[in-house]
């Protein structure tokens, strides 16, 4: 496995990170560089966050720019746009993506639409970083995804890495951009043991200063026969389907999104006109989701139909359940993308 | 042959430890100073550094109980 860019030659002695150290790393180099970043959050003092997205960095910092919040969404992000719109760069975590719902004017009725209303005069450069991804049975306000509900909403860009490289590079992106960015880390590869890793997602990182562009796909494995969009975990499920579909001589070529908003169209058409099948696979609900987005957007844009109908596995319309034999039962996996590329490529499973 | 050793004194006796992540796989060349484990103690998490450069040899898998002092693996 080859995460995130095959073109890439590997160096000769590997610097291996989790997720939640890279975007860690990323913070506190940044904070070094700009005295104006901050962190914001609930237990991100201290404890280095409830998904080790801190760590280190009140040792380092102190509590001045490592601020332990109160449990007030409401009030700690309506701050974040407040500190953004005078001078500051915070970053701050909302620990579960599923509480948005107590800070959503903050988010896109203030921070999203700051720019835009004042003119391009006051900038909103804060990060809001966010845990989503279900997996380990926490039940339907712990696991949700959201993606689509926040890539809809113009003004903010949404990213979300599947690997500990483009984590580190995303997030230097993201604290050095003048919009308001929606930092998504999926829980199922963050890299903290309580919620199982994907080894994948460890991978090498270097320790020096460098971006990984907001708004540029990854393309992780390269294929002919069919092309797979997936995001964050599906990244992963992709893959292994991959290797699996390999072994009956049909090759996918898999895409990670890495960003959302704004959403890399132009690798997707390349992608799918090439292949001429195209599958998305992410863990958000799937009615007018990702899924939904990209598929209108292809077809749409390509002169000629596909060699089938483009199609996407997703989590059906439902609450996300409790019990962990519903919850994998509706969550994608690698057998599930298996089993419906061979389906599109007509063969009988 | 350096053994790799869970650290003592970093959390309290009466808390339970884990080998949450392997950062390299078993057979793995790595070099020293890197963490190549992580121990996951109540949602924190401490770094197991290569006491040398060498070839990992895993001994205790993810997921698994450990205590300080424990030899969860080796560079040979």
């Amino acid at each position: 496995m080859s995460l995130p860019d095959a073109t890439v030659e590997k160096p000769a002695a590997e610097r291996r990170l989790t997720i939640a150290k890279a975007m860690s790393e990323a913070i506190g180099q940044e904070m070094e560089r700009d005295p104006s970043v901050l962190v914001m959050g609930e237990d991100i003092g201290k404890m280095g966050g409830v998904f080790g997205t801190t760590t280190g960095l009140f040792e380092k910092f102190g509590a001045e720019r490592v601020r332990d919040t109160p449990i007030s969404e409401t009030a700690f992000i309506g701050a974040a746009v407040g500190m953004a719109a005078s001078g500051l760069r915070p970053v701050v975590e909302l620990m579960f993506v599923d509480f948005f719902g107590v800070c959503m004017d903050a988010i896109y009725n203030l921070a999203a639409k700051q720019s835009y209303f004042s003119g391009g005069k006051i900038s909103c450069p804060m990060v809001l970083m966010t845990s989503v991804g279900g997996g380990y049975g926490d039940a339907g306000q712990h696991s949700q995804c959201l993606y689509a509900t926040f890539g809809h909403l113009p003004g903010m860009k949404v990213v979300i890495p599947s690997n500990a490289h483009d984590a580190k590079g995303l997030m230097l992106s993201a604290i050095r951009d003048d919009n308001p960015v929606i930092f998504m880390f999926h829980k199922a590869l963050q890299g903290m043991g309580w919620l199982g890793t994907v080894a994948g997602s460890i991978n090498d990182t270097p320790e020096s200063d460098y971006l990984v562009p907001i708004g540029k796909a990854s393309i992780v494995r390269e294929g002919s026969d069919i092309t797979i969009v997936g995001l964050g975990a599906t990244v992963h499920q992709a893959l292994t389907a991959a290797e699996n579909l390999a072994k009956t001589g049909i090759n996918a070529e898999i895409i990670d999104l890495r960003t959302i908003a704004p959403l890399d169209r132009e690798t997707i058409f390349a992608s799918a006109s090439k292949t001429g099948r195209l599958l998305v696979v992410d863990d958000d609900y799937l009615s007018f989701g990702i899924g939904a987005e990209i598929i209108a957007s292809v077809c749409e844009a390509l002169p000629d139909p596909l060699k089938c109908p483009p199609q996407r596995i997703a989590h059906p319309d439902i609450p996300i359940p409790f019990t962990p034999v519903m919850e994998h039962f509706l969550l994608p996996d690698a057998g599930k993308i298996e089993g419906r590329v061979r389906a599109m490529l007509g063969e009988n499973t | 042959m350096s053994d790799i050793v869970v650290p003592q004194g970093q959390w309290e006796a009466d808390q339970e430890a884990a080998l949450s992540n392997w950062l390299y796989g078993d057979g793995e060349t790595v070099q020293e100073g890197v963490t190549v484990a992580e121990i996951m103690v109540e949602k924190t998490s401490f770094e197991i550094p290569a006491p040398t450069s060498g070839t990992l040899a895993i001994t205790v898998a993810e997921d698994e109980v450990v205590v300080p002092g424990q030899v969860v693996g080796s560079i040979q």
